[in-house]
């Protein structure tokens, strides 16, 4: 079966923008999404984990979770640009592989609600100094449904640009060529690779972010604090590069189909390769030279190397991910509709929007100088 | 068609759109009004020196965030998770005409989440002046982005010019865009009450301050009930001609019409002779039963507003069917199972002999044994059909719909479908597959019930 006879024909409307730009925001938007995300990927679980581990490693713990209600709504609303473009410009694909796998795809409404409540609960039992069985349970909870989401949207992904299984996948799922929405390719390496690799990199996120944290917004934790985080932020990194290491040469040596390796391992791509392969070592060294003492600057410098390393992980991503597309359909292959006047429109308020935030939170960083007043 | 049709047992796939939908807007109106409920009444608050308040609406802002940020934000998630699969092309649709409205949407979701934290978490900590300008564009970003959706889910109601001149701002500023915003900014004040009384009812124990919150959040209740019959009378004007003929042909929503014109009147009567004259009647009974009135009347209006869109998705644009309206003509000249991307692939898969020339030829499927045939009518069922009807039992069950009809009734139905139920599609396909269709339907349709006689009325 000619597999490509499976996709919706293009539409009548054409592209409101070119694929270059839409391409830029959907990187640009998974990038400042990928943040938060590996946050609450890896970052509750080790939050769970530490918590019996001394005084240290406690506060940490109690910090991550009472800033992940944050997170976790910044994550979610981050997630929109790149969803908004990936079904403008990937909707021949993207729909029809959602809906072979409709349940598990509706299940993360259900599950994430109950994850982000499951957050909320254990906060409000930090804030409130009684950490009930309830409230602990809801936190692992939390830490496994954010795992199990994650793994669910790599299904989707790795679904999403590999049409040729689309088929067997369908035949056994349907009814009289309905799908029933119950496509589960368990036995997809890509899928397990794949989660793992972004396991990993979640597992050096969460240790760049305690870094970050610690020389940054912890001003009212002690020197001894520090110092733990500086050291625990290395051995946390160290666990993610070597995670990260072995998922990922799983996945690039043993999944990736010959066009994506002859392409990523060839002059130009092959630097795009090696730097997203070896930009957490930068990271890493920038952590190695803080261990005993973090400051501001070399926090910010952990930050921007951090996600300096996430968006070459995005941009690597997107190259492959129209690598394996092409297979089955060229998508910066669309006529042009271009709406000038709202995308002018949206850049304006972007910018404005920006704005507004970086006053706002101007605005809040001088009140936390502030002692905060007793609730009542 | 374009896409695999996702099959839902009983409840069909696009109720499920309908189910996360009507939850979501519940809190997303709150979402609205609390924000400019929590401005208003924290300025208020500052200016007259009122500690109390000031306490209770700090709680208050809790509970809002509670709601808002994660069932409200997450449910919001959950619309754009099942109008992909349950209306692909119809999703298709409108993101490839306002991807920037949508993209202008997010921005001010993100100053609503960030202005909204630090709206909550640094109370006390902010100069009252700044407190409350945080909280303004709180507000001011929630609205803007009710004005932003409400042009998108406007559209679909009435498309107004945009189907001859395919231009975002044709397609936003449609004839319904005016009224549905009017009418969601009134209910997003008039919820937004109710809400606060509900909270209110349980948290507050001191009686004066229970009686100021009452009677200050009467009058943007009673002002968003006014906002709401002003917006319907226009909604109900500029209603497309088949809406507003949909409105008065379907029993159920004559039933639902009256329903909400009575809920509204109700709850606007309890508001004013509860927390606008009498604010100590203020209880939680009170304001549970005024919250569930508020409710229903939300629920309703929204299911009637989804409801009078029948036989389109997008009106004028996208039919029920998941067809373009542009595509009907061609589909039914070329054959359902031909011109369909997933159809084909199924017949060329479980019937190649029905192929020819990598065509669905349509003598060869009238060639086709019985049960065959029937098997073909399920998968057109599924596709063309299933949209708004379950199979033997569910939402709108096809085989309780056909209860009693004989094969040549159901064949001269098909025939006639969009003649005989205005707000009915039209059949698209060939004679042939309308037969097979006929063969399925009434292969599961239910017997007439017995002591009914079709006799009698010959």
């Amino acid at each position: 079966m000619d597999v490509t006879q499976l996709l919706a024909p293009p539409g009548p409307l054409g592209y409101p923008a070119p694929y270059w730009f839409m391409a830029v925001l959907k990187v640009l938007g998974f990038v400042l999404h990928l943040v938060p995300m590996n946050l609450w990927f890896a970052g509750i679980l080790i939050a769970m984990l530490m918590r019996s581990r001394g005084e240290h490693a406690r506060r940490f713990s109690d910090r991550l979770m009472n800033q992940m209600p944050i997170i976790i709504a910044l994550g979610i609303n981050f997630g929109i640009v790149p969803l908004l473009f990936l079904q403008v410009a990937y909707h021949r694909v993207f729909y029809p592989a959602t809906i072979l796998m409709a349940w598990p795809w509706v299940s993360i409404v259900g599950l994430l609600i109950i994850a982000y409540y499951g957050v909320y609960l254990y906060a409000i039992g930090l804030r409130e100094g009684k950490l009930t069985p309830l409230r602990r349970a809801s936190g692992w909870t939390a830490a496994i449904l954010f795992i199990a989401m994650g793994f669910v949207f790599t299904h989707a992904f790795v679904l999403m640009a590999n049409v040729d299984v689309w088929p067997g996948l369908w035949e056994r799922t349907s009814v009289a060529g309905a799908v029933r929405g119950t496509a589960v390719l368990l036995g997809e390496p890509a899928i397990w690779s794949r989660w793992l690799m972004v396991f990993g990199l979640a597992l050096t996120t969460t240790a760049a972010y305690a870094a970050v944290d610690a020389g940054m917004f912890a001003v009212r934790e002690t020197e001894a604090y520090r110092r733990w985080v500086s050291g625990f932020a290395l051995r946390l990194y160290s666990l993610g590069i070597l995670w990260f290491a072995l998922a990922g040469s799983w996945y690039v040596f043993g999944t990736w189909i010959p066009e994506v390796r002859a392409l990523m391992f060839n002059a130009p791509l092959v630097v795009l390769t090696a730097l997203t392969a070896l930009s957490p070592g930068l990271v890493w060294l920038v952590l190695a030279a803080q261990r005993g003492r973090i400051t501001q600057a070399t926090a910010l410098m952990t930050a921007l190397a951090q996600i300096a390393v996430l968006a070459l992980n995005g941009i690597s991503r997107q190259v492959v991910q129209n690598a394996e597309l092409r297979r089955f359909v060229d998508v910066t292959d669309a006529p042009l509709n271009i709406q000038w006047s709202p995308l002018v429109l949206f850049l304006i308020l972007f910018v404005a929007g920006l704005g507004v935030v970086a006053w706002m939170v101007t605005q809040a960083f001088r009140a936390s100088r502030q002692p905060q007043p007793a609730r009542r | 068609m374009h896409y695999p049709w996702w099959y839902v047992p009983y409840l069909t796939a696009p109720m499920l759109i309908a189910g996360i939908a009507v939850v979501h807007v519940l809190v997303a109106h709150y979402a609205v009004g609390g924000g400019l409920f929590l401005a208003f009444e924290t300025q208020y608050a500052y200016r007259t020196k009122n500690r109390a308040y000031l306490d209770y609406l700090r709680g208050h802002a809790w509970f809002f965030i509670l709601l808002t940020v994660v069932f409200g934000a997450i449910t919001g998630v959950g619309i754009w998770w099942t109008i992909g699969l349950a209306s692909p092309l119809a999703t298709e649709t409108l993101i490839h005409t306002f991807v920037f409205g949508w993209a202008m949407e997010y921005v001010f979701f993100v100053l609503e989440i960030v202005s909204a934290f630090i709206f909550y978490y640094y109370w006390g900590r902010l100069a009252p002046k700044i407190h409350t300008t945080i909280g303004w564009i709180y507000a001011g970003s929630a609205w803007m982005s009710l004005v932003l959706i409400t042009g998108i889910t406007a559209f679909m109601l009435h498309p107004g010019a945009w189907p001859e001149h395919r231009t975002f701002w044709t397609g936003f500023l449609n004839p319904q865009f005016v009224p549905q915003t009017l009418a969601r900014t009134g209910g997003a004040l008039l919820l937004a009450s109710l809400y606060v009384y509900l909270h209110a009812s349980f948290k507050v124990k001191e009686a004066a301050l229970r009686d100021l919150i009452a009677a200050r959040s009467a009058r943007p209740a009673l002002l968003g009930a006014v906002l709401i019959v002003l917006g319907g009378l226009t909604w109900y004007a500029f209603l497309p001609e088949s809406a507003r003929a949909a409105l008065a042909a379907a029993a159920a929503l004559n039933v639902m019409m009256v329903l909400i014109f009575a809920i509204t009147i109700a709850v606007f009567v309890m508001l004013y002779f509860g927390p606008y004259r009498h604010p100590g009647w203020l209880s939680p009974g009170f304001a549970i039963l005024l919250f569930a009135f508020g409710l229903a009347a939300f629920s309703t209006g929204e299911f009637i507003r989804e409801a009078v869109r029948k036989p389109y998705i997008v009106y004028n644009v996208v039919m029920g069917n998941q067809l373009l309206v542009d595509e009907v003509r061609d589909v039914h000249q070329r054959g359902f199972l031909e011109s369909g991307v997933w159809t084909k692939a199924w017949v060329a898969s479980r019937y190649p002999q029905v192929m020819q020339d990598g065509k669905v030829a349509a003598d060869r499927l009238a060639a086709l044994p019985e049960d065959d045939q029937r098997r073909v009518g399920e998968a057109i069922f599924k596709f063309q059909c299933n949209n708004c009807h379950a199979t033997r039992v569910g939402y709108s069950a096809v085989s309780h719909l056909t209860r009693g009809w004989t094969p040549e009734l159901i064949r001269s139905v098909l025939a006639h479908l969009n003649e005989a139920t205005f707000f009915m599609p039209p059949w698209v396909g060939t004679p042939e597959e309308a037969d097979a269709l006929a063969r399925y339907l009434a292969s599961i349709a239910h017997p007439r019930p017995r002591g009914m006689e079709p006799e009698l009325g010959r």
